[in-house]
């Protein structure tokens, strides 16, 4: 089950059938960012620009490392950013360009 | 540009890296909405629509069905069409398939890839749902996952458990409980809770 080989067998969000820890039940009301996060993937596959797939995809390439760290909605708008460079929707320069623009916007130290 | 462009407390305070991922959403919708891609006013519109979801909207399909024989055999012949019924539209041609619990087969819901859920009846997932731990063990191990959530089943109650993708979203439809014949169908729908529909729990006889 942790051997090398399926290590290759299965993608990083493939998890059914692996142990884990017991459920934590756990919820909390999303943050304003995070429903606005929800809503831009929606608008993105209603467009035809992202769909599910490819969004599911963006995050199983995240890597087992960062899957473990990160929150939910950080996933998705790390992936979201990956796939829209992959598919050449924005480019990287576009996007931290525009990071920096936001973070002197709103007065942050970089 | 709109009303979502001003901080609020999470960005530039407390941790770096949460308040990173906020900038990054942010920069991403700006750049979207300048080259056309999305409009802000669809964004609003998905919020708008987002909030409007909850599992409200399931406990009032689990409750006709209870109380109409009819509506019930649509609602196991085609989910989709059945929640029309009540005004509740899927998206994206995604299938609704409702499964009925009994005093044989309990159902239990899951997404092991990723948090697929039936959004339009239920609204967004719980957090647990989109857990590691719930993801990897439901489908070995649904009585231990169910014991977990206080759901202690007869052994010989079948657990099927139910793998979503996002062509296909599963509702469970819980058993309706002892005692409540003489409750009308919006006093049914108050009893009916979203873990009764993801199969977590049952659904308990009032008082």
């Amino acid at each position: 089950m942790t051997g090398a080989d399926d290590l290759i067998r299965r993608g990083a969000n493939d998890l059914g059938g692996l142990p884990a820890e017991p459920i934590v039940i756990s919820d909390h009301e999303l943050l304003p960012w995070e429903k606005r996060c929800h809503a831009l993937l929606d608008v993105l596959a209603e467009n035809r620009v992202v769909n599910t797939e490819e969004k599911r995809r963006g995050i199983d390439d995240l890597g087992s490392e960062l899957l473990g760290k990160l929150t939910y909605y950080e996933k998705w708008v790390l992936a979201a950013s990956n796939v829209l460079m992959q598919k050449g929707v924005l480019t990287s320069d576009e996007i931290a360009q525009r990071v920096e623009a936001v973070q002197d916007r709103l007065g942050m130290a970089r | 540009m709109t009303a979502h462009d001003h901080p609020h407390a999470a960005v530039g305070e407390g941790d770096e890296l949460p308040g990173y991922f906020e900038i990054l959403e942010i920069a991403l919708r700006e750049l979207l909405i300048e080259k056309g891609l999305v409009s802000a006013d669809a964004l609003r519109r998905q919020i708008e629509i987002l909030d409007s979801r909850s599992p409200a909207l399931g406990s009032r399909v689990v409750a006709r069905a209870w109380v109409d024989a009819a509506f019930k055999a649509r609602l196991l012949a085609d989910g989709s069409a059945a929640c029309e019924e009540l005004g509740v539209t899927m998206y994206d041609g995604t299938k609704l398939i409702v499964l009925e619990n009994t005093p044989e087969v309990h159902n239990l819901v899951v997404c092991t890839l990723c948090s697929c859920y039936p959004r339009p009846v239920l609204g967004l997932p719980p957090d647990w749902y989109k857990s590691r731990a719930y993801r990897s063990r439901a489908v070995r191990w649904p009585r231990s996952v169910l014991a977990e959530f206080g759901t202690n089943l007869p052994d010989d109650v079948e657990v099927r458990v139910h793998d979503s993708t996002a062509a296909m979203r599963y509702l469970v439809l819980p058993m309706r409980p002892e005692g409540t014949d003489d409750l009308d169908e919006d006093a049914l729908a108050g009893l009916v809770t979203r873990d009764a529909m993801i199969g977590v729990t049952r659904v308990a006889t009032p008082g």
